[in-house]
């Protein structure tokens, strides 16, 4: 279905939790095959399908599965139904509108969906409380990314550098560096369909991009 | 620089950092101080993977029923029809320098934000200069400035009180403090803090300072109207 490279490797740990929870699931009720098939299903894939492909039944299948969450979160943040429920409604616009942004490789769709919400709840408060907008959640917990948001495309191409020299040190990158860089480079995707190729997010595409270019730059000896 | 940090917020504090529970004021002197210090930083990360584990465990305690009568629909209707953001929005880079004496100290991220409207600030009493942030209607939030050689009367604290030391270092009864660590006072610490070398701090108070000696009581009066101004500038 939904399967790339890289999700094996980075939550190999998902599977277990999976079966974990699938048997849990059984002693109770017995899952009819739908919904088994569901599950089955990462959440990661189906944050992937929203921002590649603005996927509106991978989004209802998020919603299903988080929007309880996000109310339980707000219930114990807020103590109020109300509020609670208007984070269903900011968080879940903001997991759709941000999908694009999810990069595999910092982390889980949980742990992101949890970030977000809880970063709206924040803000939600604040706002209720009627505190100033100097600071928001998201100066408080700042993504660790620690990326420049430049575009590394025209960065590179400004360098002039031969192909072929590239070439003879694209295997010091790593298998997922190269993909993205061979995507975007030789066979000049645009980032969006690059992303959509590989099937990770466009947030995870332009990480490693950024990474695999840097890398290339320091073996070639291009000053940065 | 990071491995000298020696005093860090508890785990209890940064656990209800990760969680959203604190509020506003807490929140920012917690996250100025993990910008500064790598070990917290990855301790959060730790947190923060069992805080999200817990979350979506189905025979977590954290459960709450939704209303069965709300539509999600029309909810995830008009969702579905906003835009998505295909790139990270550039942000604008907020650097405050605060100068002292000979040289000039670059706030932690957070703080320069929290302080992007301007800092004013006050002398109070013998070297000691204050500048006040309006973060939220719970806290008193301000800068501190202590020139080399000064004493802050000896006080305890109703509340607590989370101080991060940005530069400089001051001492107590209980202690020398260094640029990047983090303390927390309360109402069973009586302290007279007390700079050699001048230091500039962050503090988040819960609750107004009781100065506990001699003339100083005079101040105690001055003193919470000074934290009701600031904490209900908007109330
Ligand atoms: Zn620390």
């Amino acid at each position: 279905m939904y399967r790339n490279y890289a999700k094996q490797d980075v939550f190999s740990n998902e599977v277990g939790l999976t079966v974990r929870l699938a048997s849990m699931n059984t002693s109770t009720t017995s899952l009819d095959t739908e919904e088994a098939e569901d599950s089955a299903v990462s959440d990661e894939s189906l944050l992937i399908a929203v921002g590649n492909t603005q996927d509106i039944n991978a989004f209802n299948q998020l919603f299903e599965r988080f929007s309880k969450k996000i109310f339980a979160l707000g219930m114990k943040l807020t103590r109020n139904e109300q509020l609670a429920n208007d984070l269903i409604q900011e968080a879940m616009l903001n997991v759709w509108q941000k999908a694009p942004l999810y990069d595999l490789d910092k982390g889980s769709a949980k742990g992101w969906i949890f970030t977000l919400s809880r970063n709206r709840c924040f803000d939600m408060l604040r706002k209720q409380k009627r505190q100033p907008s100097t600071i928001s959640a998201d100066d408080i917990w700042p993504l660790e990314s620690g990326a420049e948001p430049a575009s590394v495309h025209d960065d590179m191409a400004g360098q002039q550098v031969e192909l072929s020299l590239i070439e003879g040190y694209f295997d010091q990158l790593s298998d997922p560096q190269r993909a993205v860089v061979e995507q975007i480079y030789i066979k000049d995707r645009t980032h969006e369909e690059a992303a959509a190729y590989l099937q990770i997010p466009l947030g995870t595409l332009k990480s490693r991009l950024r990474l695999g270019v840097a890398k290339l730059r320091n073996l070639i000896g291009v000053d940065q | 620089m990071n491995t000298e940090v020696k005093l860090h917020p508890s785990t209890e504090l940064l656990n209800q950092f990760i969680q959203g529970e604190l509020v506003t004021g807490k929140s920012v002197v917690v996250s100025a101080h993990m910008e500064l210090c790598k070990s917290c930083r990855a301790k959060a990360e730790e947190l923060q993977a069992h805080a999200v584990s817990s979350w979506v465990d189905p025979g977590s305690a954290l459960q709450s029923d939704q209303p069965s009568e709300v539509d999600y629909s029309s909810m995830l209707a008009s969702i579905v029809k906003s835009p998505q953001i295909k790139s990270e929005p550039i942000e604008e880079l907020v650097e405050i320098d605060i100068d002292v004496l000979n040289h000039s100290i670059k706030l932690p991220k957070v703080l320069a934000k929290a302080a992007s409207e301007g800092l004013q600030w006050k002398k109070v009493a013998g070297g000691i200069s204050e500048a006040h942030l309006f973060l939220d209607n719970e806290t008193l939030c301000e800068f501190i400035y202590m020139a080399p050689g000064c004493q802050v009367p000896v006080h305890t604290h109703q509340g607590s009180e989370s101080t991060l030391v940005l530069d400089g270092s001051f001492e107590d009864e209980l202690g020398e403090y260094k640029a990047s660590d983090f303390i927390i006072r309360d109402g069973q610490h009586n302290h007279q803090p007390r700079s050699k070398e001048g230091c500039l701090c962050f503090a988040v108070l819960d609750s107004p300072l009781k100065f506990t000696e001699g003339l100083a009581r005079l101040m105690n009066p001055i003193n919470s109207y000074k934290f009701k101004k600031a904490t209900s500038r908007l109330a």
